[in-house]
């Protein structure tokens, strides 16, 4: 769900790149400020092969029904690794080198894809947190995994739609339902990968399953 | 570090398997676009591997590879860095606690 700049093509769609890029700017703030004064040890490892990983994940479209393809977005996957600050500015350096060196998502769209995968992926934290009262041992969390991710999509692609609506004679009455109706479909997907990729890692290396812990510990800050 | 260099290789020996499986259809997006016609502008910036391809490369496979490989270790290179410039006052604050 890249918005590329070619979509944006008209004063309407001018300023809500701008204005996408502003929230944008002010949750990686947020997420920065945290991200500095949350995290008890380094994750400096954890977040550079997270990082990488999600890049090459994003590569492989997955083929869905009607000739359209999807691809793992990885916000939620991120955001239980490395906890909701961290996995907004990993995604935000993900999706800064796809732009910048691939042409994958725009320049002047990239407060949108900053927002619609890192900002949103990164929330998802949240509900997993809901739902699991921060325990990775309640027998909640690998659902509540899959639920999230693929909300994560879904609001993902329903923000996209709004953003982008603009470019479309139709305007949102087009848009949103087509763009939620193929991203109910990739965020099955999303939800599939991410469940067995955290199930995995948590039979495989309990230990690095520190983001939804890490935030128990601090819940003072 | 053994481990994390092990990862790393997993992530390149995952490229090389999944790139030639990967769907070529358009994704969600650019499915709903070319459904309502809507036309897109030329882009003002074309990056400097577009598509995921490096043009001096002829074989489709290989370009994409080595695209995506490189991509992968500057992310890794990157999301380092980033990891870094967080650390710091974290180190601080638990010598503090």
């Amino acid at each position: 769900m890249h918005i590329p700049d070619g979509l944006i093509t008209n004063a309407t769609s001018i300023a809500t790149a701008v204005a996408m890029w502003i929230a944008s700017l002010t949750f990686l703030a947020w997420s920065w400020k945290k991200a500095k004064a949350t995290y008890s040890r380094s994750i400096t490892a954890l977040l550079a092969i997270s990082s990488a990983f999600v890049f090459a994940a994003q590569m492989i479209n997955f083929p869905i029904a009607f000739g359209t393809s999807g691809h793992l977005v990885g916000g939620t996957f991120l955001a239980v690794l490395l906890g909701p600050y961290a996995a907004m500015l990993s995604m935000t350096i993900v999706l800064l080198m796809q732009a910048f060196f691939f042409a994958d998502g725009g320049i002047l769209a990239f407060g949108m894809n900053a927002f619609n995968m890192a900002v949103i992926g990164g929330l998802s934290f949240f509900l997993i947190k809901l739902f699991t009262r921060g325990s990775t041992g309640n027998r909640c969390f690998i659902p509540s995994v899959f639920v999230a991710s693929w909300l994560s999509v879904m609001v993902g692609a329903l923000v996209a739609a709004l953003e982008v609506s603009p470019a479309f004679a139709g305007g949102v009455l087009v848009t949103v339902p087509s763009m939620l109706f193929y991203h109910a479909i990739i965020g099955l997907g999303e939800g599939a990968i991410t469940a067995v990729l955290i199930s995995s890692i948590q039979r495989v290396q309990p230990a690095i399953m520190g983001g939804l812990t890490l935030l128990k510990e601090k819940t003072k800050l | 570090m053994k481990k994390h260099l092990a990862v790393i290789a997993l992530i390149v020996v995952f490229l090389a398997v999944f790139i030639p499986l990967a769907s070529s259809n358009p994704d969600g997006l650019e499915r709903v676009v070319e459904t309502f016609g809507v036309e897109e502008h030329a882009p003002f910036w074309n990056g400097l591997m577009s598509d995921y391809a490096i043009a001096a490369i002829g074989d489709p496979y290989v370009s994409t590879l080595v695209a995506g490989v490189f991509g992968t270790f500057l992310v890794l290179l990157a999301a380092f860095l980033l990891g870094t410039a967080v650390a710091p006052t974290n180190l601080e604050v638990s010598d503090k606690q």
